[in-house]
């Protein structure tokens, strides 16, 4: 960066309209959503969302403003909002964060995913090949915060144990969708009534959430810098995807690096691995 | 404001600390513990490996083995590289090699105590149980707790080759072997004399020596209270005979699984069984070795 660059975020630095990212001050009643990318987390937040605001019905740009990304706001907008605020982040362990909802998804699917999200912003093209791409995902190479293995293990180990953590699979949000928002809002503490879940997770349909990207997608955060506006950001919102389309080679490397925390986690291994549960007593 | 306009200037000569985001490169080397664990005797003992020729002091550590969190995004970005860089961050995936010094939470909490007070961040009356407590709760620095710092790492990159885990009273016992560790760690090609003179220019009585000297004017200490040692008494165990009963128990009933699994005994018979809580751990991160920019 430039000097002239860095003197004009120091001019929003001081007026806080800089995107809050490792800047924003998180309170203690804060409770951040957190996944690794491509894992549920926007349909996460759409659904508590719609808890939050029954009417009117949300589209994703209210939506991006309810439960707002830690870097999709500025300061100011987080300074704003009304406590106790609800937050998305994407990072490994962050002791600031006292209240985590945290989201895993199988990585077998978490990288086919990714691998449409790149397509999306045009960062590869069709013929980039997916084994290549499986290889970096495993290396944790294009992401900034961490592999999808050192993201879950960073806040499994630190938080896994205690009462202000709320793991959540996304393959049971699929299956039980309002069951597992339930765990969400008593952990918000929110009174809510089975009726207003049904509603919730009704307005945050695949379908519905589809229709209203075709809508706003344009202007929404997430999708304006995206190249390729023939790829959706919401897909096909299924579990399982990966056996049809990831080569074998592909998912031996990924239960090879990852099989004993996803086995641990209930995604059952394809490939014959030496699953030996490498509890931390038994290792050192 | 003056406080806001004197931060926006500093960020834009890069003259703000580092601190958590700095530009890191692949080919740097991580010294990293919870504060308070004996990251400056290991500075100093690879410092005084690396450096033969002349002693590591308080006065150029700093260039040697730059501490993240006491210099400058600028003055980093002129290490030589490949840098060796001090921190005390919990798990940061850009890292990617990390010496990693682990040190019994008992002793780490007096230690931690001792250089409160120091600073002048607490006085000489504050309770130590209370102290404690808040430790173990991590709200005293933000560092996060210590479990969930030496968790963060562990989790992540145990049994990593780029991973190297140090125990600071091994290091104490035995530290010609545990520094003989280091060296093909770094890379570094070391002999018996190289190593014993390293340990030697590094013992505790060395470093208080200097510290009497040259306190006032090294970065971590300048300006604090000149009455409490920044070197320690070296020693693991102090605990036994310092800590009030009730925060040992305090400490143990928070960490004692990870406590145990580190080597640190217990001195809890009774109470509750510890049950190993589900620690994910190994190297998640894996594959360091292919090109990872």
């Amino acid at each position: 960066m430039s000097v002239i660059h860095k003197l004009a975020y120091g001019v929003k630095h001081i007026l806080e309209l800089d995107i809050a990212g490792h800047n924003l001050v998180p309170y203690p009643d804060d409770t951040f959503i957190v996944s690794y990318p491509k894992s549920g987390n926007t349909w996460t937040r759409f659904l508590i969302a719609n808890l939050l605001q029954p009417d009117p019905p949300l589209t994703l740009l209210n939506m991006e403003r309810m439960v707002p990304a830690v870097d999709g706001q500025t300061r100011r907008f987080f300074k704003a909002m009304p406590r106790p605020r609800v937050i998305r982040d994407h990072g490994p362990f962050n002791p600031q964060y006292k209240n985590v909802i945290y989201i895993v998804r199988d990585p077998r699917d978490v990288v086919i995913s990714a691998y449409n999200f790149v397509l999306k912003g045009s960062i590869i093209d069709e013929s980039y090949p997916l084994t290549t791409f499986v290889n970096e995902f495993v290396r944790g190479a294009r992401s900034a915060v961490g592999s999808w293995g050192e993201n879950v293990a960073s806040w499994l180990a630190t938080r896994g144990n205690t009462p202000r953590f709320l793991l959540l699979r996304y393959e049971d949000m699929l299956s039980g969708t309002a069951h597992e928002l339930g765990k969400v809002a008593s952990f918000l503490g929110m009174q809510v009534s089975a009726d207003r879940l049904a509603e919730a997770v009704n307005r945050s349909s695949a379908d519905n959430m589809r229709k209203l990207e075709k809508m706003h997608g344009d202007k929404w955060i997430q999708n304006k810098h995206m190249k390729r506006k023939d790829i959706p950001f919401v897909r096909s919102a299924k579990a399982g995807g990966w056996q049809a389309v990831l080569p074998k080679t592909a998912v031996a490397e990924m239960e090879s690096a990852w099989g004993p925390l996803m086995a641990k986690l209930g995604y059952e291994l394809s490939t014959s691995q030496a699953v030996e549960t490498r509890a931390l007593n038994a290792a050192l | 404001m003056i406080g806001e306009l004197k931060y926006v200037l500093r960020n834009a000569l890069g003259k703000d600390l580092a601190g958590r985001y700095f530009t890191t490169f692949p080919d740097d080397t991580f010294i990293v513990s919870f504060p308070r664990s004996g990251n400056t005797w290991t500075r100093f003992l690879i410092g005084n490996l690396i450096q033969p020729s002349g002693s590591i002091t308080f006065l150029n550590i700093e260039r040697v083995i730059p501490d993240t969190n006491a210099l400058s995004k600028s003055d980093l970005r002129r290490i030589p590289r490949p840098r060796i860089l001090k921190s005390h961050q919990h798990f940061d995936p850009r890292y990617k090699k990390v010496i990693y010094i682990v040190r019994d939470p008992r002793d780490v909490a007096l230690s931690h105590y001792n250089w409160q007070r120091k600073r002048r961040e607490i006085d000489d009356q504050y309770p130590l149980e209370r102290y404690i407590s808040r430790f173990i709760a991590g709200d005293l620095a933000g560092w996060g707790s210590w479990g969930e710092h030496v968790l963060s790492w562990l989790a992540t990159r145990h049994n990593s080759p780029d991973f190297l885990l140090l125990r600071y009273e091994a290091m104490l016992e035995e530290p010609l072997q545990e520094l003989g560790k280091v060296a093909p760690f770094l890379g570094i090609a070391a002999t018996p004399e190289t190593l014993a003179t390293a340990v030697e220019r590094s013992s505790a009585d060395n470093m208080r020596k200097m510290e009497k000297t040259q306190g006032n004017k090294w970065v971590t200490t300048k300006g604090r209270r000149e009455d409490i040692p920044f070197v320690g008494k070296a020693k693991h165990g102090g605990w036994q005979s310092l800590l009030p009963e009730s925060s040992v128990e305090e400490i143990e009933s928070a960490w004692g699984p990870l406590m145990k699994t580190l080597g640190y005994e217990l001195t809890r018979r009774s109470g509750p069984a510890l049950e190993p809580p589900f620690i994910p751990l190994g190297n998640w991160g894996a594959r360091h070795d292919q090109s990872n920019v």
